[in-house]
């Protein structure tokens, strides 16, 4: 069985409420889902809740599997991710409600390595990282800054120093040509 | 001039921002729904997702330290012990009475078990509640392979097997295999079963000699008792 394959059972498993199985997916994917909760949140607290209840969300959610036709890995990480930046999001907004305290939120954005050093870090052969090194420099940073630190487009816009409406065009510019790269 | 081409290239983007998680209020409820009854739809996403998540790739994945595990299952699934109690509850051949008059839950005398300073750190006593059967078992968290085992008292009946089962969570009982016949020796553990070993429940069984021809328990139930720290 191939490693897609078990993970695909022990979600389906878990699905009918097999807490055996629910055990054997913790250890098959936690540490991979962990990294992605510090990578985003950047705080091992705030990492380590968010982990947490990203497995009680499964636990309750694994029917929904396959409702939108992702492969389990995908999907799984998909969840962590978006808890995660649900989480980021939600601390930025506290933050600059709690004294406007922009340096904070700019710190957070900054943590961990930027979009341009993942860029470089990824490795070659990703069909991804081929296309986004045929958009420009800023613009490939706003995709994976949207991804990967869950930037709104006025986030972006004020990031990059550009007005919304343009970070607007720019982007679905951006992910027309990714998507023309992806397809050929 | 909109043609079908255009609504695809415009329903491409729309699903990236989704997966982006660009879109909000109106226009992300309506992704949404389309994400439920559009296969088109569905299939742009999926795809996005699938590229997406390859920018994770280089993440490197890091253990949870242990306190996330526990915390999980006191979420879901209460107390550490009465987990064990319902999901014995749950194996029919070990009944409520069978808990109560053929087994002890209570781990003594491991010590036994400990030949020097690295001795197995974990492990479980499964033992009649008249002690005229009792096994210890030992392994080591990191080389979960190998369980030793000891049996201090008792013996399959003649021309009988023990077999040694392990229960995890709410799963069915599967099978370590036949205890030996010599009264220390040794049990391999497959490597699927490795990882649920030290959050498992182990028992044994009276069966036929090689063992039980159907993989499930056939015999009485003789005793079971969980994997604990020692």
């Amino acid at each position: 069985m191939s490693r897609q394959t078990e993970i695909e059972a022990m979600i389906g498993r878990v699905a009918l409420g097999d807490r055996a199985a629910f055990g054997a997916l913790y250890d098959a994917t936690s540490a991979k889902l962990f990294g992605i909760c510090l990578r985003v949140l950047n705080d091992r607290a705030e990492a380590e809740d968010a982990l947490q209840e990203i497995f009680v969300k499964l636990w309750h959610n694994a029917g929904r599997y396959q409702v939108n036709g992702l492969s389990p890995m995908t999907w799984l990480i998909t969840i962590a991710r978006n808890h995660a930046i649900d989480r980021l999001r939600a601390r930025r907004k506290a933050e600059s409600r709690g004294g406007g305290d922009m340096d904070a939120v700019a710190d957070l954005a900054d943590a961990g390595p930027g979009p341009e050093a993942l860029a470089v870090a990824a490795s070659e052969n990703q069909r991804i990282d081929r296309c986004m090194s045929e958009l420009e420099p800023d613009r490939a940073a706003a995709v994976r800054g949207a991804y990967l630190t869950g930037e709104s487009y006025a986030d972006l816009a004020e990031r990059h120093g550009v007005p919304l409406n343009t970070m607007r065009t720019w982007l679905r510019r951006s992910l027309m040509r990714l998507k023309e790269c992806l397809t050929r | 001039m909109t043609g079908p081409g255009d609504q695809h290239e415009d329903d491409a983007v729309l699903a990236a921002e989704h997966v982006l998680g660009l879109l909000g209020g109106e226009e992300l409820d309506r992704a949404e729904r389309r994400l439920e009854t559009d296969p088109d739809y569905r299939a742009l996403y999926a795809a996005w997702a699938e590229d997406f998540v390859s920018l994770t790739q280089d993440m490197t994945p890091v253990t949870p330290p242990v306190r996330v595990r526990n915390a999980i299952d006191r979420r879901l699934f209460g107390a550490r012990r009465e987990g064990l109690l319902r999901r014995l509850g749950l194996w029919p051949a070990l009944s409520a009475a069978a808990l109560a008059a053929g087994t002890y839950l209570v781990v003594t005398n491991l010590d036994l078990l400990r030949p020097g300073p690295e001795a197995p750190p974990f492990g479980a006593e499964i033992a009649a509640e008249d002690r005229s059967l009792v096994v210890r078992v030992a392994f080591d968290p990191d080389a979960p392979e190998m369980l030793r085992v000891l049996r201090p008292s008792g013996a399959a009946a003649p021309g009988r097997a023990l077999e040694l089962w392990l229960i995890a969570g709410d799963a069915a009982p599967v099978s370590l295999g036949v205890l030996p016949e010599d009264r220390e020796g040794r049990v391999a553990v497959p490597q699927d079963l490795q990882p649920l070993l030290s959050q498992a429940v182990l028992a044994i069984s009276d069966e036929p000699a090689g063992g039980s021809p159907t993989g499930a328990p056939t015999g009485a139930v003789l005793g079971a008792g969980p994997v604990t720290r020692l």
